[in-house]
């Protein structure tokens, strides 16, 4: 490429920051300006060189490096083909928020109806012909009184789980420990001596919440409940990160945000493309090992809810689930089929599961979503 | 290629650091723009060694700040020397002094212990490096701070007054994305993201950091660790790993790999008892051939 004069090689290189966030690779103002800096400072007649320049300023993630370097490729083509003037060409990477145009499957808006269903109680039983009944009952609104029950044992998940003293301080009118530096500082009004202690107290650490949801056909009978409970979880703690999965993951924490139920649903529903298909636990999990790591740390719970019937390899999931745990504070996993009289986790994937999981529970109603709270801490 | 490029690229590599051009354009940029430079990657690829081989080559200080979870501002910036000031007070006590100037005396340059942060900024002389060593371990309000440190490089001390610093350090902060940095911070630097390196570079590595290893016996390691990096590993073994166990069979006199001088000397490499156990199985099945067939 030519070395362009300092205006044209300022719109360039605007453009092409435009370019970047039209495919998702957001960059602000002062990162345009810090590329012009930068293309100021190498030689722009190196193709190679003006790459790396460009993608040291503009880029903060590896993940975007894929869609850079094809942005780059598509952009800062040799002006003499006339084609640099035309704009920037749409990237082939298609931006987030527009999807292809799936077909909603019908599955979809069972799962959807189960889910805004009033009428039915909480699912309790795993039994075929429950299934049937709340399969086939018309959407009649839904119970808001059921919601309010949840998030309100949720709150309290929320305060149980947030309650952990951190290894940083604040100051605190009493307390355990002195507080050396102010007391000293107040001690130079009395000469000296210090008269007046002050203290301090170890603050309450945050912890973090990861949910994995099934979402596949097996657990469908149990989907409303699930929802509320992840619809509840999303809105009660401070920092939570939801997916769900049947075939491939999904990850909906955006959408289930949204401040009224009913809107969260649907935006969920418009959001994971699988529901009510096969399971492949493992393979869900190991693609939140590869993609979400970062999200996972010593403090945080990540929270499992699956019914373990998985129709692929168990031995992936036992390997993925393993790493998981070794980084993560807690792994909880929580079974509706626990709660069925007579139930063992004899399941090959649930098997699998067991060795790297730390609690082990039923939910299946507001009663065992109570009972779970004495087992929920870090 | 600037020449400028070229020259941070060769005093990189004098201090036997194997650059490429992206990481050389990545630290002439940050210098050339007085940014900081975020480096994230796998453990092991010499992220940390990017600051120390800079300070090095440019006969500039390095200060390293370490962080890890809890760390904070005090332990970072400055704090007082309380036994120090306590003493102080004792010996005072009987002095006909002003409260104030006693005061301004127990709170004075004297009394302050200066941490990584403020070191830096007070630097004398030439501008130091300053090495933010895994930024990830810190907590967000950590790093809330550092962005406002970083954003002007000065600190008021309430009791001293504003420190700014005379030259700029030049900022190099390590990440190992045991979690997301924020996007401010992010922001606020230039990004480099190194990558395991290819087999080339790799051996180019081993040549330059384990001096006197066989010719031969560089190429198998080199290529067996990379057959290992293609397994489904718990702890993908780093560059650091590979310098470590080609230095460890360069003392025990081995001149070739062979299953069993791997079996004995493979705690340098894997470091994870499953691990072990697979590239243990890997190894029985004769699955791992990279390392017995020497490459042309």
């Amino acid at each position: 490429m030519t070395s362009l004069p300092g205006a044209r090689l300022t719109l360039a290189v605007t453009r092409f920051c435009r370019a970047l966030r039209d495919a998702g690779i957001a960059t602000t103002p002062a990162e345009t300006i810090d590329a012009v800096r930068a293309l100021a400072l190498v030689d722009v007649t190196d193709r190679d060189e003006v790459f790396m320049a460009l993608r040291a300023v503009l880029v903060t993630r590896p993940e975007d490096y894929e869609t850079f370097a094809a942005l780059f490729d598509a952009f800062w083509r040799a002006p003499r083909s006339g084609e640099a003037r035309r704009g920037p060409p749409r990237p082939a990477v298609r931006p987030p928020g527009e999807r292809a145009p799936e077909i909603v499957a019908a599955t979809l808006q069972r799962w959807a109806r189960v889910a805004d269903d009033s009428g039915a109680p909480p699912a309790a039983l795993p039994a075929p012909s429950a299934h049937e009944v709340l399969a086939t009952r018309e959407v009649s609104g839904f119970g808001d009184a059921e919601l309010r029950a949840i998030e309100r044992v949720v709150a309290r998940m929320a305060r149980r789980l947030a309650m952990r003293p951190s290894r940083r301080w604040r100051p605190a009118s009493r307390g355990a420990r002195l507080s050396l530096r102010r007391t000293l500082r107040q001690g130079i009004a009395t000469g000296g001596v210090p008269l007046d202690l002050a203290f301090r107290r170890r603050k309450v650490r945050r912890t973090s919440l990861v949910v994995l949801c099934d979402v596949s056909g097996s657990m469908e009978l149990y989907a409303r409940f699930l929802l509320q409970v992840l619809y509840a979880m999303q809105h009660a703690f401070a920092r939570v990160e939801t997916f769900a999965f049947a075939t491939r993951l999904s990850h909906i924490t955006e959408p289930l945000g949204a401040p009224h139920y009913a809107r969260a649903l649907e935006r969920v529903a418009a959001t994971v493309r699988d529901w009510s298909g096969g399971t492949r636990i493992g393979e869900c999990v190991a693609a939140f090992e590869a993609h979400w790591r970062r999200l996972v740390d010593r403090r945080t719970v990540v929270v499992i809810l699956s019914d373990g019937w998985d129709t692929g390899d168990p031995e992936v999931l036992g390997r993925a689930l393993a790493r998981l745990h070794e980084r993560a504070g807690r792994v909880v996993w929580l079974n509706p089929l626990l709660g069925a009289p007579g139930y063992q986790p004899l399941t090959r994937g649930m098997q699998a599961a067991l060795p790297h999981v730390d609690v082990f529970r039923p939910v299946h109603d507001l009663a065992s979503l109570e009972a779970l709270l004495p087992h929920l801490s870090l | 290629m600037r020449e400028e490029i070229q020259r941070i690229q060769r005093l990189m590599e004098r201090e036997h650091y194997v650059t490429d051009r992206s990481i050389a354009t990545a630290v002439y940029l940050a210098l050339a723009l007085e940014k900081p430079l975020l480096v994230e990657g796998h453990p092991g690829v010499g992220k940390t060694d990017i600051a120390k081989v800079l300070a090095r080559a440019t006969g500039a200080d390095l200060i390293r700040l370490q962080c890890y979870e809890g760390l904070d501002a005090t332990t970072a910036l400055y704090e007082w020397n309380y036994p120090k000031q306590l003493l102080h007070i004792q010996l005072e006590q009987g002095s006909a002094r002003p409260l104030a100037e006693r005061e301004a005396a127990i709170f004075s340059e004297p009394f302050l212990l200066k941490r990584p942060l403020l070191q830096a900024i007070t630097h004398e002389g030439r501008a130091p490096v300053l090495l933010i060593d895994e930024v990830d371990r810190s907590d967000e309000e950590f790093e809330a701070f550092l962005l406002e440190v970083l954003s002007d490089f000065q600190v008021t001390i309430p009791e001293i007054g504003t420190v700014r610093a005379t030259r700029r350090p030049a900022v190099v902060l390590t990440s190992n994305r045991t979690r997301e940095l924020s996007e401010a911070l992010r922001r606020r630097c230039l990004y480099l993201w190194i990558d395991y390196p290819s087999l080339e570079k790799e051996l180019h590595i081993v040549r330059a950091k384990v001096p006197g290893i066989d010719e031969a016996l560089a190429r198998s390691v080199t290529a067996f660790v990379q057959s290992l990096r293609r397994m489904a590993l718990a702890k993908t073994p780093g560059v650091a790993e590979t310098l470590d166990w080609a230095a460890a069979l360069v003392a025990l006199h081995a001149a070739e790999l062979d299953a069993e001088v791997v079996r004995e000397t493979m705690g340098c490499l894997v470091k994870d008892e499953r691990d072990l156990r697979l590239v243990g199985a890997a190894l029985d099945a004769g699955d791992l051939p990279a390392m017995l067939t020497p490459l042309p």
